[in-house]
């Protein structure tokens, strides 16, 4: 994509308004998604040029972004239920989506020759599906899925249409809410092998559940293992965020809860053993998200009092918010403009 | 109402009605068998405690006077088997039936010749229809299209006014006591759960019951105006009493917002806007303000969506250009210049590039590397021009040449270190030793030694061949030019240039480097730690670039850390060699495939190729052959060669023989993609020096390209 086609009008006409020497945020773009009722996850594609959103009106939609624009691609309908989760696959595969829903089931959607077509189902939970990740490309094309049954599956294809279904049964007692690949290049993985094979990957996620617990889980020998139980969370944990792997071999993982705490986890050594937990902030509401930016070095988090605040390490390890959406003038304004819009 | 009287239906078509106050065994009251086929449904009327009406598959509704043998009245649907029938709450006369075949009937039980208004309801059989305690106009129904549907029959035309969609079909529906819009369902099939919803909500129950471990079969608000309890009863045989407050809520498992990371640092951000109006939005239901388990909200599309950007502004207290857009990420790659030139331009260029937007800090690394790792003409003539223009030594020198290089968006704090170099010449350097500002006392000790020293004691330059190093510059620069061309200079020229001149400006270049530092080294520890190694530097002469190599190293590990992989890689290629043994083999690798990775996603095509291509690392130069395929066809027979080797399996011949020698090939082979006919390069060459026909006379007109 060429930059320059992007629109870059309105974030400059935004930006102008703002003090040039304190980072701000403006919005560039509302997107009115005419969705009938709450909106539960919004994905960007890999090149960033497409928005999924998913809603509790069963619908999937998929938006072109591009040009500052916002034209409704597709309209995905086949869930029951609300939709809590959307993921984009590399598209290294083609253009994918894997959806989850409370309706217990996973859908996973194509684009052929321009529509979108559901191309697998997968009914293997007893209760919602909450949280749905795609591993890296690296891998094949492997999708967790964490559910509120306790388990977490991973489907991976092998072609022809055919998926195989791994099950990690009780993986969180009460349910799991989320799941986050690590990348692909793990420290481990770097040292140990020769330069000159191919490889041989360590595959690794973590997850996140209502026993206030993040795991992370390592496969062996074709098994999936749990790896480490990582205990700092007072109440479920709401989202955990593997960061990209850009820079130092050092694996961080972050986490939020509804017990308001954002820790951040990191694993400097090879085996992956220790991990140490950094309390990022204490917020007085849940947090809902936290998103690594692609470079990994901005952590943006969100909260139950629909507040955006991002967050970056400083250079003596501490974590400082750099920036926070609903206090300055880009959030309020943007709430106005919402409402609005609606009006 | 009579506490004791209870009515049954059967699959046999009889009805029995039984009274719990008899004082005998036997509590049986009335038997009617009136009905041909199973009784769906029997219904007392709401106040009438002798009026009983009752459905059947057979199509008829009956309604019995309890004190008469015999029914009152039949009503005939005239349509298929009746699933349910319920007398309206409100008003004394109506009835609502429903039919196996969607539609749902409404009778006045004085008229039995004729229903009173009919509609569809529902695709395939409505199961079940319950009126609202207190709204007369209301009618829920519940059909095996899955759907529960709320019609407003105030109308002359029955009107739906809200549709919940449920995961199966619905077998019963039951309006919630005190609460306008809440209703109870559940499934005869699949589905075990009994779900109250918000009709106003209607993809999301607003509470769910999951004790049943199989279908329930039934459910009822326990008391007309109790809102808390529930009882069902479910083929698990068991009978179970809910408490509202015990009820799972999925709502309060839904993550209310959406958030997400756009690889251009936008930030996608989805909330609901009733988290902050809330309140307002509570108040018009009085009736359920009292239970604040029950979710509220305004059913309208109130989610406002929104996408937000953050801006990519620089802030002095953070080093934070690449903070949130990553347009820099694309102009950079765009426009840095890794290989083809002479190091010092390259890195000339990368810094002007990294200048130009603002990345100072990527700036001062590139001139510093120009510096380290290029011996000669680092300063440009028009740098020198300017120094001597001001009439001064080399001090005034490197400190135009810092002048320059410190970018005048700067915060205060540069500028201030800016003015008070202009004034006083050593002011850099002294900044550079210190990363302090105490820029007094420096001066006076530590600033005027170290010119002082280098001037005399080891270079022992005077200000005439200050001046003449100006006239010789030309000289210089072609000298550097030449050197350089070769794809990577070599990197001890700083040792082997014996020259005076070199030497001062070796020596000059040195204070360069901590002066472009320690606008660095302001901000970083890992710079300020390299930055006391660089001051060592100016005691000691004759340093090979080698030195500086661990101080590179750690400046890339800095950078690769910070998530700016791009210059680490970038820096990477361009020092090549110089650089390369320093850094392990698999650092490197992660560092290249995360930017070749980081390229792709941004559609850089291009520039990933060009990463790939000059990347030193085995495993990366391989991803561009990884994926070509040559086809090749058999000279003989013309077909596709589908094996690996050289012998086609059709003609069993070798198809990699010379078409001028006759030999088999062994090394180049090239051949015409025409005809397949080819041989050794030289020979080909040769014949195709004087003939353009194919030299295995096929009578093609060859072209090779």
């Amino acid at each position: 994509m060429d930059w320059g086609s992007r629109d870059r009008g309105p974030r400059v006409g935004a930006m102008s308004s703002f003090c040039s020497f304190s980072p701000q945020v403006s919005v560039i773009n509302t997107v009115d998604t005419s969705h009938e009722d709450m909106i539960h996850d919004a994905q960007m594609d890999y090149y960033g040029t497409r928005l999924a959103t998913c809603s509790s009106d069963r619908s999937v939609k998929i938006f072109d972004v591009r040009n500052g624009g916002q034209i409704l691609i597709a309209d995905l309908r086949g869930h029951e239920g609300p939709v809590w989760q959307v993921a984009w696959a590399h598209p290294m595969y083609g253009n994918i989506l894997a959806s989850c829903s409370y309706d217990r089931k996973v859908i996973i959607w194509k684009e052929e020759n321009g529509t979108w077509e559901k191309t697998y189902e997968y009914t293997g939970h007893d209760s919602s599906v909450n949280s749905v990740c795609w591993a890296p490309h690296d891998y094949g094309l492997i999708l967790a899925c964490g559910s509120s049954d306790g388990a977490i599956s991973l489907l991976s294809y092998t072609g022809d249409g055919q998926w195989e279904v791994k099950k990690i049964s009780n993986a969180h007692t009460i349910g799991c809410n989320a799941v986050s690949w690590a990348p692909a290049v793990v420290p481990g993985s770097l040292i140990e092998q020769p330069s000159s094979q191919k490889p041989n990957y360590i595959k690794r996620f973590a997850s996140g559940g209502c026993d206030n617990l993040v795991k992370i889980w390592k496969e062996e020998e074709g098994q999936w293992k749990e790896e480490q139980k990582l205990e700092a969370h007072s109440d479920w944990v709401r989202d955990v965020a593997w960061a990209p792997s850009i820079g130092l071999p050092t694996s961080t993982i972050a986490s939020c809860s509804q017990d308001g705490r954002v820790f951040i986890w990191t694993c400097d050594d090879a085996s992956g053993n220790s991990w140490s937990p950094k309390l990022l902030h204490k917020f007085n509401d849940v947090v809902w998200h936290v998103s690594w930016s692609i470079t990994a070095n901005i952590l943006a988090v969100s909260g139950g009092d629909n507040k955006v605040t991002l967050w970056k390490e400083s250079v003596d390890g501490l974590w400082a918010c750099i920036s926070d959406v609903n206090k300055g003038q880009g959030g309020v304004s943007a709430v106005t403009e919402g409402q609005q819009n609606e009006q | 109402m009579d506490e004791n009287l209870l009515a049954t239906a059967a699959t046999n078509g009889v009805v029995v009605t039984w009274n719990l106050g008899k004082p005998s065994r036997n509590k049986q009251d009335q038997l009617f068998t009136e009905h041909k086929r199973t009784v769906n449904k029997v219904c007392f009327h709401p106040t009438e405690v002798y009026m009983l009406l009752s459905g059947s598959q057979d199509g008829y509704m009956k309604c019995f006077d309890l004190r008469k043998k015999d029914s009152v009245s039949t009503f005939s649907g005239q349509s298929e088997s009746v699933r349910d029938v319920q007398f309206s709450i409100r008003d004394y006369f109506t009835f609502a039936a429903t039919f196996e075949n969607g539609n749902v009937q409404l009778w006045d039980i004085r008229r039995p010749d004729r229903y009173e208004r009919m509609f569809t309801a529902h695709n395939g059989p409505v199961f079940c229809c319950d009126w609202h305690p207190e709204d007369r106009g209301w009618l829920a129904t519940g059909g095996r299209d899955k759907m529960v549907k709320v019609w407003d029959m105030n109308t002359t035309r029955a009107k739906e006014i809200y549709c919940v969609q449920t995961i199966a079909s619905v077998a019963r529906v039951k309006w919630r006591p005190e609460c306008k819009h809440h209703i109870a369902t559940c499934s005869m099939m699949v589905d075990h759960n009994i779900y109250v919803w918000d009709v106003r909500r209607p993809f999301i129950p607003s509470a769910m019951f999951e004790e049943h471990k199989d279908v329930t079969t039934g459910i009822v608000w326990r008391h007309l105006h109790d809102p808390y309890f529930l009882l069902s009863g479910s083929k698990d045989s068991t009978l179970y009493q809910h408490i509202f407050k015990d009820a799972s809520q999925p709502i309060d498992r839904a993550n209310p917002e959406g958030l997400c990371y756009s690889l251009y640092g936008d930030l996608a951000f989805a909330a609901k806007e009733s988290l902050i109006s809330s309140d307002s939005n509570r108040k018009p239901y009085i009736g359920d303000r009292r239970h604040p388990i029950f979710f509220k909200r305004k059913l309208d599309p109130t989610e406002q969506f929104e996408y937000i950007s953050s801006s990519s502004a620089l802030s002095v207290f953070e080093t934070d250009v690449e903070s949130g857009s990553m347009d820099w990420f694309v102009h950079t790659a765009k426009q840095y210049a890794l290989a083809g030139r002479p190091l010092a331009e390259l890195c000339d260029h990368n810094a002007k590039v990294a200048k130009g937007l603002d990345r100072n800090q990527v700036a001062q690394t590139w001139t510093m590397l120009r510096i380290i790792y290029s011996s000669l003409g680092t300063v440009s003539s028009t740098n020198l021009n300017h120094s001597m223009g001001k009439g001064s030594t080399a001090l005034p020198l490197m400190n135009s040449f810092n002048l320059k290089d410190i970018p005048a968006g700067l915060g205060s704090e540069s500028r201030l270190d800016r003015s008070k170099g202009e004034s006083r010449t050593e002011n850099i350097l002294m900044d550079s030793s210190s990363t302090l500002i105490n820029n007094e006392d420096n001066e006076e000790t530590e600033g005027s030694d170290v010119p002082a020293d280098y001037l005399l004691g080891d270079v022992e330059a005077d200000e005439d061949d200050l001046y003449m190093m100006d006239h010789e510059n030309p000289h210089a620069e072609e000298q550097e030019y030449s050197l350089p061309q070769e794809a990577f200079p070599l990197r001890h020229e700083i040792v082997d240039n014996p020259s005076a001149l070199d030497h001062l400006q070796d020596k000059a270049d040195s204070p360069h480097v901590s002066g472009n530092e320690a606008e660095t080294v302001s901000l970083t520890p890992v710079e300020s730690f390299s930055l006391i190694s660089i001051s060592h530097s100016l005691y000691e002469n004759r340093l090979p670039s080698d030195f500086f190599n661990p101080i590179v190293r750690d400046t890339l590990l800095f950078y690769a850390e910070q998530g700016d992989v791009q210059t680490a890689v970038s820096v990477l290629i361009v020092l090549g060699e110089r650089i390369r043994k320093e850094i392990d083999e698999q650092t490197q690798e992660h560092w290249y495939t995360s930017y070749i990775d980081l390229l792709q996603r941004f559609q850089l095509w291009n520039i990933s190729n060009e990463v790939i291509k000059l990347s030193t690392c085995r495993a990366i130069n391989c991803l561009n052959q990884a994926s070509t395929t040559l086809h090749v066809n058999c000279s003989n027979c013309k077909r596709p060669m589908s094996n690996r080797g050289w012998i086609c399996d059709r003609c069993r011949q070798c198809a990699s023989m010379c078409a001028v020698c006759h030999h088999v090939v062994k090394g180049l082979f090239v051949w015409c993609q025409g005809c397949s006919h080819g041989g050794h390069l030289q020979h080909i060459m040769k014949w195709l020096e004087t003939s353009s026909h194919c030299p295995a006379g096929c009578g093609h007109l060859c072209e090779y390209t």
